[in-house]
């Protein structure tokens, strides 16, 4: 049974390549650009990884109109705390467990409208990121924007190890990437650089 | 009841566990190559790639299980990109150099695989094939090295160096097969070629493979010698103090003034010359074809006496009117050969009326197993001294060891023992133009079936007849600069294109590449240092007390006693 505490949404819409969250509010760590999320199939108890890549606040008809209104400070808070409209998050898919096999690839299936998304553990993190076999899923990856996403994952993933694991993680990352980019150096100088923000 | 553990029991039973050898780090991965070409190997990230030096050993470990031994013919970099070499990242950040480094950019190696050694078997062959992709690649150790080259323990083998990188590993050289063919010193001048050849004698000596016989041009030797640096070492004679070497001399008054302890001088009676000894000087005193020929017409008509005589002035030389009557001889002809030949006057070895036969005598100690150095004295200045007393004499013992050979055909006993002639400046020997026709010619392209060998020492192997070259078994060779030299060391050995550039970065001191007969695969050594308190140990001299006795009392005996000195 999966903590609720690292609940983050449940599903809008799916597909095997990513799937759309959505969520009531916005906590200050949940969701956020980059991080390691799963879903279970409750059918098969396989788990499903993947990448926050875009965090959407749509709007609804009443925030249009308290716009103009300059609305006070209880209404604001009651519009951020109760929406009409949920927030919306994407997640592109990077692989799937079953035990404690995780393979780097895309699920058999999607998970199912209405299942839960949770935000995965330091724990978990770490044992994903013992390979950089995913790293290929974001560089194909059109619908996100996948240098930046690579990049900020990497770097939660390093946040994930104790502290003096984590320079050794992102050169172990840096040179997956200089094999995968190869042939792009100016795309992989980039990224790399971006490990290092 | 003991409360020992069943290991500590053990212990306890069989002595101490050897200590676990150190896992040997991987160097890198096979990436591509061929049999012909060499091998590619990719280097580890970990892998220092200044740390790597052309000439080194590495083993690569096949898939089933053979060992391939390789020497490294060339160090590259290369990069996953040839556009990072247009826009290289910023590596001032440690992070982007790690990240590059070992990955996008790295070092490579092209190896050239000698030798396999097949799992179960000890005795390496030559390499037929080729290791697969992405097998590991690893410093040859020193068991490895000592597989291959032998152990200095065995006898025959002597220690010459060291490889390189492998710094306290061994190279033994098995003198049996060096002294099978002849075999050659080369290197530019201040490379060390004295140095090496005098530990090389030493250890064809100690081992007692064959008998020397040393044409010693500069002195450097017998008694003693100098390094560089102006500090002395002792030379052989001082080395083997058990009589194992003779030193004679042309120079007895040098010897003596260099405090050189001899056991005798040679002297030659102008009338054992014959005109084979001043055929090979022809090049040196500018003799023409006809004038060649007339030696040995002037020969066959004056007589024994004919150097002599042709040197006298006062002798109306009255045989030979009819001749010069005939035009058989032309008169020019004889004069320019009595001009050249005025020549020998300078030398106070040569002379009239010598009895003794130096020839009979340098044999008779070589006979006895006793080592000969020939002392030139201040007669190594002059090449034309140099090449006739060394063909003078190499012709003669040649002649002995043919005919002993012969008798002894059929049967072991009476062969004489294996000689080994050493000559210095071989290219003046050995010329082109004159080494069909000369003695060391001869012995060179003979290999060993008289049991004479020859060991050359020379600065400039392009001037070497390539034939005779071609016949020179083990080569050793320091730093050689000239592109025409280094074509010439290289000819007949197989796989020479991938040496080359071992041998043109090699240092120019106690650095020297061997290859051919002797040695299984080529090595690179840094060679073993003469002179040192731990060469003498090595072979068991004393560094004070006996040794420096002898010298002071050679000093004594050629300054104040004659005796000392055994006049022949």
């Amino acid at each position: 049974m999966i903590d609720k505490e690292f609940q983050v949404g449940r599903v809008l819409r799916a597909s095997t390549r990513g799937f759309a969250i959505g969520c009531a509010v916005m906590q200050p760590d949940i969701p956020a650009f980059g991080s390691f999320v799963k879903a279970e199939l409750e059918a098969s108890g396989q788990l499903i990884y993947g990448l926050i890549y875009d965090v959407r606040v749509e709007d609804d008809p009443f925030v249009r109109q308290f716009i103009g209104a300059n609305p006070p400070d209880e209404v604001v808070l009651d519009q951020r705390e109760n929406r009409q409209v949920p927030i919306e998050v994407e997640i592109l898919a990077v692989g799937c467990g079953q035990g404690d096999v995780i393979r780097h690839c895309l699920p058999s299936q999607p998970p199912v409208t209405l299942d839960w998304l949770y935000q995965c553990t330091d724990e978990e993190v770490r044992a994903f990121t013992n390979r950089f076999d995913y790293f290929r899923l974001i560089l194909e990856a059109r619908e996100a924007p996948s240098d930046e996403l690579l990049a900020s994952s990497v770097r939660t993933a390093a946040a994930a190890r104790p502290e003096g694991e984590r320079e050794a993680f992102l050169v172990d990352a840096g040179r997956e990437l200089v094999r995968l980019l190869a042939r792009d150096p100016s795309r992989l100088e980039g990224i790399l650089r971006r490990l290092r923000a | 009841m003991s409360d020992r553990t069943p290991e500590q029991e053990l212990e306890a039973f069989l002595g101490p566990r050897p200590p676990e050898p150190l896992p040997v780090e991987q160097l890198g991965i096979v990436v591509g190559g061929s049999l012909s070409e060499g091998l590619t190997v990719k280097l580890d990230r970990n892998t220092v790639i200044e740390g790597l030096a052309v000439g080194r050993y590495v083993v690569i470990r096949g898939q089933t299980g053979r060992r391939f031994f390789s020497i490294v013919t060339d160090v590259q970099l290369d990069a996953l990109n040839p556009l990072i070499e247009k826009s290289p990242p910023d590596t001032s950040d440690p992070f982007m150099a790690q990240v590059y480094g070992g990955t996008a950019v790295f070092g490579q190696l092209e190896v050239a695989p000698m030798l396999v050694l097949e799992p179960g078997e000890d005795e390496p062959k030559p390499v037929k094939t080729v290791p697969a992709h992405f097998t590991p690649v690893l410093p040859a150790s020193e068991d490895e090295v000592g597989l291959i080259f032998g152990r200095e323990d065995e006898a025959g083998f002597f220690h010459i160096g060291e490889p390189l990188e492998m710094e306290g590993t061994h190279v033994a050289l098995d003198l049996e097969r060096f002294t099978e063919r002849s075999a050659g010193v080369f290197g530019k001048t201040g490379t060390g070629k004295t140095f090496l050849t005098r530990m090389l004698l030493a250890g064809l000596i100690r081992e007692d493979v064959a008998v020397n016989l040393i044409f010693d041009m500069h002195n450097e030797y017998g008694w003693k010698g100098q390094t560089e640096g102006r500090q002395e070492v002792k030379g052989l004679r001082q080395l083997f103090p058990g009589g194992e070497v003779s030193v004679f001399t042309l120079d007895e008054a040098s010897s003596r003034r260099r405090g050189s302890r001899v056991d005798a001088v040679v002297r030659i009676g102008y009338e054992q010359i014959e005109p084979e000894d001043v055929d090979s000087l022809s090049s040196l005193m500018a003799l023409s074809d006809v004038q060649v020929g007339a030696l040995y017409f002037l020969r066959r008509v004056l007589g024994r006496d004919w150097v002599a005589r042709l040197l006298d002035e006062d002798d109306p030389l009255a045989e030979l009117d009819t001749a010069l009557e005939r035009g058989t001889i032309h008169g020019g002809t004889l004069g320019a050969i009595q001009r050249k030949l005025g020549m020998f006057r300078r030398f106070d070895f040569l002379g009239h009326g010598v009895s003794q036969d130096p020839v009979r005598q340098i044999l008779d100690f070589l006979d006895r197993g006793r080592n000969v150095i020939l002392e030139f004295g201040r007669y190594g200045n002059s090449l034309e001294a140099y090449i006739l007393v060394a063909n003078y004499i190499t012709r003669r013992i040649h002649e002995h060891y043919v005919n002993r050979t012969e008798a002894a055909l059929g049967t072991r006993e009476g062969e004489p023992r294996p000689l080994v002639i050493t000559i210095e400046e071989a290219h003046k020997f050995l010329d082109p133009a004159i080494a069909r026709h000369t003695i060391f010619g001869t012995i060179a392209r003979e290999l060993r079936k008289y049991n004479v060998t020859l060991f050359i020492v020379d600065q400039r192997p392009s001037g070497i007849d390539p034939e005779v070259m071609s016949q020179i078994g083990t080569r050793v060779t320091c730093l050689l600069d000239d592109e025409a030299d280094i074509r010439a060391v290289f000819s007949g050995i197989s796989g020479a294109a991938t040496l080359r550039e071992v041998l043109a970065r090699l240092d120019t001191k106690q650095q020297a590449l061997i290859m051919g007969h002797a040695v299984p695969m080529p090595v690179v050594v840094k060679t073993r240092t003469y002179g040192t308190r731990e060469f003498y140990a090595a072979l068991g001299v004393g560094l004070s007390g006996d040794s420096d006795e002898d010298f002071e009392q050679a000093r004594t005996l050629l300054s104040g006693d004659p005796q000392g000195a055994e006049g022949i």
